[in-house]
């Protein structure tokens, strides 16, 4: 489902994976200063429709992703109403002996809702870009080194492996009759039983493919042709004149109407 | 022992895959983490955070080079991005501090020392870069300083005991089932075995 997404052809598909890369720590920067509710929750509305104009994904399909955040960010209402760092002035009502005040409140959404900014902010960009395209991109336009890019993508590339290799681990340990953990330290041993030798298979296999790779001549230098060229284009240029036109109208919003 | 070639393209290969395992491990462990944060809060989580600093420690040590740790917590984040992490951003800026977290543990025993101690220090140096980039990120200011204590101690207690001593303990059963005998971990403990083989001789 989400490679449709990422190999589909929409406007965000097209943006250069570092600039959307930046775009992400920009918008955490941004937000990092901002303790209202209604900026980060205009901009989560925006962000959430850019997606789906720009990026093609069904509303249904992100919430699916969304849904699950959705008890994360609200941890940080209640932390906020029971631990805040000083207590608004303004109380609503009483839980027990422990006023609750509309500021704190006011500052838990707006903490929740900058978390739900960012996991939408990335998830713009994970359902937006090939992996290897993001790989490229880093290798091409980020001095990334060869040899650590490449033998990442042929790291990544070995994860479906990796799944079928954990059936099998714990198909041989059923057969030998380990059986079904019960209760809590068996089920942390569990979990060590199956990462040895599951990591031990990789490495095993990480030290063949290196070995591959340079018996076919790789050498990790700079000076080395590409299959694909991540290019610049006008369309990098767009985004980023939009990403500035949505900071700077949110900070003028926030000016004239949500500081009030 | 001090090792101070650059990293060839085995042990680079090496560290993606075992990052990339963690990589995978850690995605699932954020859900995990979301969960227990929803529910028990900061404190909660913290107690649970230092599994993120696991890749790291685990790489540090079975190859002891410089730069090992920074490496290897950012391709386990790269790997959680590339397998769809729903927060990308925290996720690299949490790779990078973290890494750099741990590497400053070992580099303040100039890469000479692995042992115990020195990665739970790691452990406990990766959790407090942890603290403090999610502090500034998520606007921890904003609660009462009585939590984030309870949540920075427990993410230091976590630190050392998840990622310090749980890391060496995998490391080791690595070591134990031979496929690291080409690194230095598998060297030291060859070295060890032989040593103790020669004992009776004398």
């Amino acid at each position: 489902m989400i490679e449709n997404h990422q190999k589909s052809n929409h406007f965000l598909q097209q943006v250069n994976p570092t600039l959307k890369l930046i775009s992400i720590l920009t918008v955490i920067f941004f937000m990092m200063p901002i303790f209202d509710p209604w900026t980060p929750f205009v901009f989560l509305l925006l962000t959430i429709n850019a997606i789906k104009v720009l990026g093609g994904v069904s509303l249904r399909f992100l919430f699916k992703f969304l849904a699950p955040l959705s008890l994360f960010a609200f941890s940080f209402v209640w932390i906020n109403v029971v631990f805040p760092s000083e207590r608004g002035e303004t109380i609503l009502f009483t839980i027990g002996s422990m006023p609750v005040a509309l500021e704190n409140i006011k500052t838990g959404i707006s903490l929740g809702l900058r978390s739900l900014i960012f996991a939408s902010w990335s998830l713009l960009f994970v359902l937006t870009t090939e992996p290897t395209k993001f790989m490229l991109s880093l290798i091409q336009h980020c001095r990334l080194p060869p040899r650590l890019g490449y033998g990442m993508m042929a790291a990544y590339r070995f994860l479906p492996l990796f799944q079928e290799e954990l059936n099998q681990v714990r198909a041989a340990h059923r057969i030998r009759g380990l059986g079904e953990p019960k209760g809590f330290t068996d089920r942390v041993y569990e979990i060590k039983r199956y990462l040895i030798p599951l990591l031990a298979s990789a490495i095993r296999k990480a030290e063949r493919i290196a070995i591959a790779m340079e018996s076919k001549g790789f050498d990790g230098s700079r000076q080395r042709s590409y299959y694909t060229i991540i290019k610049w284009t006008s369309k990098d240029l767009l985004f980023s004149t939009g990403l500035i036109i949505l900071f700077s109208g949110l900070l003028l919003l926030r000016k004239s109407y949500f500081l009030l | 022992m001090k090792n101070t070639k650059p990293l060839n393209l085995r042990e680079i290969v090496v560290i993606a895959s075992i990052s990339a395992v963690f990589g995978v491990l850690y995605l699932l462990w954020v859900f995990f983490g979301q969960l227990i944060q929803g529910i028990f809060g900061p404190v909660g989580h913290g107690l649970i955070s230092g599994f993120w600093i696991m890749a790291p420690i685990v790489c540090a040590y079975i190859i002891r080079k410089p730069g090992v740790a920074l490496i290897a917590e950012l391709v386990a984040a790269g790997t959680e991005i590339l397998a769809g992490s729903v927060n990308a951003g925290a996720v690299l800026i949490l790779g990078l501090t973290q890494g750099f977290g741990a590497e400053l543990a070992l580099a303040l025993f100039l890469y000479r020392s692995y042992r115990l101690p020195v990665l739970m220090l790691a452990g406990m140096f990766g959790t407090l870069a942890n603290f403090i980039t999610i502090y500034f990120m998520y606007g921890y200011s904003q609660y009462s300083s009585i939590i984030t204590t309870f949540m920075l101690v427990a993410m230091l207690v976590s630190g050392a005991i998840l990622a310090g001593w749980g890391s060496k303990s995998i490391a080791d059963a690595l070591g134990r089932t031979g496929v690291l005998d080409n690194f230095a971990l598998g060297k030291i403990n060859r070295q060890k075995r032989v040593k103790k083989d020669d004992l009776p001789h004398h």
